[in-house]
């Protein structure tokens, strides 16, 4: 009896696990989507720049927005 | 970021018509001196609390860091391509972002930069 309630308890969590395991869409917005506008300090090689950098300001650009996760890694 | 210096003419048209905007968590000092340091030619923006990342679905709390998620945003402001993540060390992905940007550039420019034969 135990090892058959250990054997249905194994089961029922593989089948929960292949069920997590669908790749649910990442958060944040949608190919199609208006991009997030946004207002932050920028900088450049020659340094910090005078006034903030709104993502809209580029509007009539093709912009790629690139995310990184820390300066002097290749991430 | 190597890699964006690197190709930034192939990539991004020269920069014609395409402005490339880096983002992480870091301060923007950080960032100034490292683009200083590397040469490199885009543009930086510094989002140190992960507002913006968290928008964006980059940003991560428990790191405190953001992911290598890109965006190819079109003229029209509208999000044209999206990689989660861009693999900074995989050529087909730098292959399919020459290729995003390409497809949303005028057709003068798309064959300036590549004129064929």
């Amino acid at each position: 009896m135990r090892k058959n309630f250990l054997t249905v308890a194994l089961l029922a969590g593989l089948a929960g696990g292949a069920a997590a395991q669908q790749p649910a869409d990442p958060p944040g917005p949608k190919v199609g989507d208006m991009a997030p506008d946004f207002s932050l300090s920028g900088a450049t090689r020659y340094g910090l720049l005078q006034e903030p950098v709104r993502l809209s300001q580029y509007r009539g650009e093709v912009i790629v927005l690139a995310f990184f996760s820390r300066a002097r890694t290749r991430g | 970021m190597e890699a964006y210096r690197d190709q930034y003419a192939t990539l991004f048209n020269n920069g014609r018509g395409v402005v490339v905007i880096a983002i992480s968590a870091d301060a923007d000092t950080m960032q100034a001196a490292w683009a200083r340091e590397s040469g490199f030619p885009m543009l930086f923006v510094s989002d140190p609390d992960g507002t913006v990342g968290t928008v964006y679905g980059a940003f991560n709390p428990n790191s405190r860091t953001d992911d290598r998620s890109l965006f190819v945003i079109d003229q029209n402001g509208r999000i044209a391509h999206t990689f989660r993540p861009f693999r900074a060390l995989a050529a087909p992905d730098y292959q399919a972002l020459g290729e995003a940007v390409t497809r949303l550039l005028p057709p003068a420019a798309s064959e300036e930069r590549d004129p064929g034969g």
